[in-house]
């Protein structure tokens, strides 16, 4: 088994005359968190379509799992163990957080032939998962609509972990967290990554990428503009990488980080 | 912190408000209006509630699925009225038989479900397959089928239904006609499905959020048209039950009951927004407004106050929603 979940190899992707993709290469390791940064347009939302199965790559190699993968939609690539965690658009506020956790899987016994929903042997399992991501929900009989939304993502990403997923693709999951879930957010990424899982996360925010990624990937311009691990660089190296501003030249030491 | 029992305890009396209202309700029509008090009373509202609740559990189905079904009661008057051509043997019946002569019950039914399926179909296509407005496909079957109703039958009715069925009618168990009791297998039954099938888990959370569910891997198109199908072969049994109870058929048959399943629905805590809602709550609905019916009869008073109480009531259960939703808020 190789140690690499994902390997992109010179994706290309046009629409119509317009390049948005230019040739992206990179990799990530089962395991690693890797914060994909880039200015807008600089081609992110189409390299995550491409890795989610949401669009596929005008010419270039996907692998995925130790095999070269082409998915023709979201479900397929699910299917495989990808998925992308959004702030919202996963979870059923409606019901509680049992029945989100097994949404479409749900444990039944079958008495004539009338499938049962097995209520207690479903919040079993999901207590035991949520314990054991550290999560801590109230209740899991609460409505999702009344929990809040560091709770929401932790349901996610525990979801997502327990039905075997194995690249996980966090498209700004703190755009809408205050400062103390977007720790535990973090936390979690973490813990996540611990079980062998990759992580790709994709944020504008400099200091999440570094509190969190042991990789940064600049996209500028349809390219890969930099491939780097975090503990080798630096939040103002790595905005020049953005900004595309020459990489050698010394910069104005105020005013550029933090952005 | 809240203790957990605690929390029960205040989630089952507010999932169970409707049914505090309804004994609520009784009791004080009890104490206060003559001769409220009676078991033929009582076994009046329950058979009273038969026809309107039967259709409120489809249209109550299709609500949660965050749908809409306003055909519910022209479907139920166009199932009646063909049971009544073929069944009966006045009017414009053609009074067909058959040799063991209880064959036509379940003949009669199927047909009733069949006709009743085969509209709600016609619904799912249109909102699922067109992706109409199911507000506006339903609204315009509730106008045709009606009209076909009147077509069918020349505006003429059909009287003496075959006798076999009428027994249906007549026959009672605890004082009960066996017509309310089959309202009341309804309600049981489909409140189990809904309650604790995939079917039912998996509706409410389209009716919650179609993407997710569609994105989880459930087949949200499916299961929307089986909502339709369903809304209609239940609102054929209703008319089914009406043709018994009616022993034939009138153009007009029915007419109105549309709004006080939908107000029953409303009363019995689902949301027009699709996603919340259980189906005992809406037969506490229905029994609630046979109740007040009841009484405003009993008291001798106009049948118009009726509908000034029903209307209220709608906005009464829309308002404790909101209080409910706020009590719930604050228990999270």
């Amino acid at each position: 088994m190789s140690d690499l979940i994902l390997q992109l190899d010179t994706i290309i992707k046009n629409f119509g005359a317009i390049e948005a993709l230019r040739g992206i290469s990179f990799a990530v390791k089962r395991g690693e968190v890797v914060a994909l940064l880039g200015d807008n347009g600089a081609g992110k939302s189409t390299l995550v379509k491409i890795i989610s199965g949401g669009l596929q790559p005008t010419s270039g190699r996907v692998m995925f799992d130790g095999a070269e993968r082409h998915f023709a939609s979201p479900a397929e690539a699910k299917a495989a163990g990808i998925e992308t965690v959004y702030q919202d658009l996963s979870l059923c506020t409606n019901v509680d957080v049992v029945a989100n956790f097994f949404m479409g899987r749900e444990i039944v016994k079958r008495i004539f032939g009338i499938p049962i929903l097995q209520e207690r042997a479903m919040q079993a399992v999901v207590e035991t998962a949520m314990a054991n991501a550290g999560t801590r929900i109230p209740s899991m009989r609460t409505n999702v609509e009344h929990l809040s939304g560091g709770q929401r993502q932790a349901i996610e990403l525990n979801r997502f972990v327990h039905w075997g997923g194995k690249l996980v693709l966090l498209d700004e999951p703190f755009a809408a967290l205050g400062v103390e879930q977007t720790r535990r957010g973090l936390e979690m990424i973490k813990r996540i990554a611990g079980q062998g899982i990759g992580v790709v996360i994709i944020t504008h925010i400099m200091a999440q990428a570094f509190q969190v990624a042991d990789r940064i990937v600049v996209i500028r311009q349809g390219q890969v503009a930099g491939n780097i691990e975090r503990a080798k660089t630096s939040p103002d190296e790595v905005v020049r990488m953005i900004t595309g501003e020459g990489f050698a030249q010394p910069v104005p030491a105020a005013g550029m980080a933090g952005t | 912190m809240m203790s957990s029992r605690r929390r029960d305890v205040i989630e089952f009396l507010l999932n169970n408000l409707v049914w505090l209202l309804l004994v609520a309700v009784l009791v004080v029509f009890s104490l206060t209006v003559p001769n409220y008090f009676q078991i033929g009373i009582f076994a009046n509202i329950i058979e009273q509630s038969t026809y309107v609740g039967v259709i409120a559990i489809g249209l109550a189905i299709c609500i949660i699925a965050g749908n809409m079904d306003l055909s519910v009661e022209s479907v139920a008057a166009l199932t009646a009225m063909v049971v009544g051509i073929l069944f009966c043997s006045r009017g414009v019946g053609l009074g067909y038989s058959f040799s063991p002569e209880w064959l036509v019950v379940p003949i009669s039914l199927a047909i009733a479900l069949g006709v009743g399926a085969v509209i709600g179909a016609l619904n799912g296509w249109l909102v699922v397959g067109l992706k109409m407005n199911a507000f506006i496909a339903t609204l315009a079957s509730y106008i045709w089928v009606r009209g076909l109703v009147v077509a069918l039958s020349g505006g003429r009715s059909a009287q003496d239904l075959a006798p076999s069925l009428r027994v249906i009618g007549i026959q009672t168990v605890l004082n009960i006609p066996l017509t309310a009791w089959v309202a009341i297998a309804c309600f049981a039954g489909f409140s189990f499905v809904m309650a604790k099938t995939p079917f039912g888990r998996h509706v409410t959370m389209i009716g919650g959020n179609p993407v997710a569910t569609f994105r989880a891997g459930i087949k949200v198109d499916r299961l929307v048209v089986i909502t339709f199908v369903l809304a209609g072969a239940i609102a054929g049994l209703a008319g089914w039950l009406l043709a018994i109870r009616s022993s034939g058929a009138t153009a007009n048959l029915g007419t109105g009951m549309l709004f006080n399943a939908f107000a029953a629905v409303v009363i019995g805590g689902v949301s027009l927004k699709g996603g919340i809602g259980r189906l005992p709550g809406v037969y506490a609905g229905v029994l609630l407004l046979s109740s007040i019916h009841t009484a405003i009869n009993l008291m001798g008073l106009p049948a118009h106050y009726t509908q000034m109480i029903l209307g209220g009531l709608v906005l009464a259960a829309v308002l404790l929603d909101t209080v409910k939703l706020s009590i719930r808020q604050r228990l999270a």
